[in-house]
């Protein structure tokens, strides 16, 4: 089962295992409205196929060169409240993957930057060849990765989460594992997609129900259950964030980020 | 007081410095006073200029960052000891509580409730020389007051075997155990903090305010009755016979290999 092809994303489901990937290669994956419309409803797909219990893992992977290069500032730059609506959206995305009842697992190959990271650090596995690079750089934007924290903080532990959301490093593969972020790091692509598979293939053999009742209580421990803290807790973030969106530091500081990008390039 | 720690801004940057460099830039009560007192004005500053302060680098002058509490002088007074321990605690969350990214700037030792300064902060750099950990329980004390800020920086299983195991650790192998952020050449610690001072100065004030209040709340942070209860905890283990003793013996030795040399 194939979803349309004129998608930026696309979708395939094989046995128990759903593929979502994001398919902007020229756009560095980047989360513009028209990639937010195709994702939710990817991510939605895959987490009825869950519920269904037809889905045990979802592999969520990028198509090129760059996993996924965060929002897409074209359409933040003119329009303030476009800003407020893709950290609505991402807040919303961050929760689905953190609390769907199936295995996600990431497949990262180059960067994963700002909401890309914040895609990552909601999944339950990540997998990532050497080129892959993870960050936060949005401060310099006047934006907050406040979204992405419940989920960062329960994965990477309170000290890392602190360090990479605060500095907005950009940080490589191997930083990453040893920060908890990344669990392997392939040495190139071809070894990453195989690694891929071996995952995929063994955690197909456990057991579903016990596989999803793990998640399921992992999530409950660190606070991202959905009935637990994770859903109050982006909703704060967003509130927070969203001030920040419609305030004149966001506004002048992505303008001349942008402006200079285009002058850069 | 002023002298015992300073405070300097330049370029959007406050630097605190500890100014005891004859004792180490041992903790005392004047020391961790006018500590708090410098922390105090500086977010009062920040608070009414979000540009003026982007950031904070904390520092200790001459060869060692910060010995740790300075107890030999207080070890028979516990009423005094409490004071200072519930002082040193107040004046941590209030570093924590700064809505700007912090820094340490480690050379030499941070040690007890000195490297306790270091784990408070957003970032901590230092070189591969240094001499960092919490030795407390080698000396019959508690080390109650940086338990809760260890636990946020390096999680709770490393937290629990670093505090029971007491002892004290190389700057490098404080990298790897996630006690300090950075790890660079001596010669190039400066260097190193420069640079993410950089960095840091050029996010908006605002979403970084908004990050950090946001890591706070979800850590924990937040938590004074934490912070006052370990005050009590420690001051209340360290009057006890067995610190008492343990502290005798580690100051008599002390004296003699001092007057030794």
């Amino acid at each position: 089962m194939t979803s349309n092809e004129h998608s930026l994303v696309k979708t395939e489901s094989e046995g128990r295992s759903f593929t979502i990937t994001l398919n902007n290669p020229a756009m560095r994956n980047a989360l513009s409205t028209a990639m937010f419309d195709d994702l939710e409803d990817a991510i939605e797909r895959a987490t009825t196929s869950a519920q269904r219990d037809e889905t045990t893992v979802v592999i969520f992977r990028g198509m090129g060169k760059a996993f996924c290069s965060g929002f897409d500032l074209a359409e933040c730059v003119n329009d303030q409240t476009m800003l407020e609506q893709f950290v609505r959206r991402l807040g919303a995305i961050c929760s689905a993957l953190r609390t769907m009842p199936a295995i996600v697992i990431a497949q990262v190959e180059g960067p994963a930057l700002a909401g890309g990271c914040a895609i990552i650090a909601a999944c339950d596995i990540v997998l990532a060849s050497d080129s892959a690079s993870f960050g936060y750089p949005v401060h310099r934007i006047g934006i907050s990765p406040a979204v992405s924290l419940p989920t960062l903080m329960a994965t990477v532990g309170f000290g890392g989460a602190r360090q990479l959301a605060l500095s907005g490093e950009i940080i490589d593969a191997q930083r990453a594992k040893a920060l908890g972020l990344v669990h392997l790091v392939a040495c190139d692509e071809s070894a990453l997609e195989v690694q891929v598979s071996t995952l995929v293939k063994a955690l197909l053999l456990k057991g579903p129900q016990a596989l999803r009742a793990t998640k399921l209580w992992l999530n409950q421990i660190d606070g991202t259950s959905r009935e637990g803290f994770l859903g109050s807790r982006v909703d704060n973030a967003i509130d927070a964030t969203a001030e920040l969106c419609a305030g004149n530091e966001a506004l002048s500081m992505i303008k001349d980020f942008w402006n200079k990008r285009k002058g850069g390039s | 007081m002023e002298d015992l720690v300073q405070l300097s801004i330049a370029q959007g940057c406050a630097t605190i410095t500890l100014r005891r460099p004859d004792a180490r830039n041992a903790l005392d009560f004047p020391i961790i006073q006018a500590l708090a007192d410098a922390i105090a004005r500086t977010a009062k500053r920040i608070k009414e200029n979000s540009n003026e302060i982007r950031v904070v680098v904390l520092a200790g002058e001459g060869k060692s960052f910060c010995a740790g509490m300075d107890l030999k002088a207080v070890m028979h007074d516990p009423i005094q000891m409490g004071q200072m321990l519930r002082q040193l605690s107040m004046t941590l969350l209030a570093l924590r509580q700064l809505p700007v990214p912090t820094i340490a700037r480690v050379q030499g030792a941070a040690i007890g409730g000195g490297c306790g300064l270091i784990v408070v902060c957003d970032f901590a750099v230092t070189h591969p020389e240094a001499k960092l950990g919490y030795p407390e329980v080698d000396l019959g004390v508690c080390p109650a007051v940086v338990a809760p800020w260890l636990i946020k920086k390096i999680g709770a299983g490393p937290a629990r075997a670093m505090l029971l195991c007491g002892g004290t650790m190389k700057g490098d192998e404080g990298f790897t155990r996630g006690l300090v952020t950075h790890c660079s050449p001596i010669d190039q610690l400066d260097a190193t903090v420069a640079t993410l001072v950089a960095r840091l100065v050029t996010g908006g004030p605002h979403a970084l305010a908004c990050t950090k209040k946001m890591l706070n709340d979800l850590d924990g942070s937040n938590d004074e009755r934490i912070a006052i209860e370990a005050a009590e905890l420690s001051a209340k283990v360290i009057a006890g016979a067995e610190a008492q003793a343990h502290l005798s013996r580690h100051f008599s030795a002390h004296s003699r290999s001092n007057s030794e040399r």
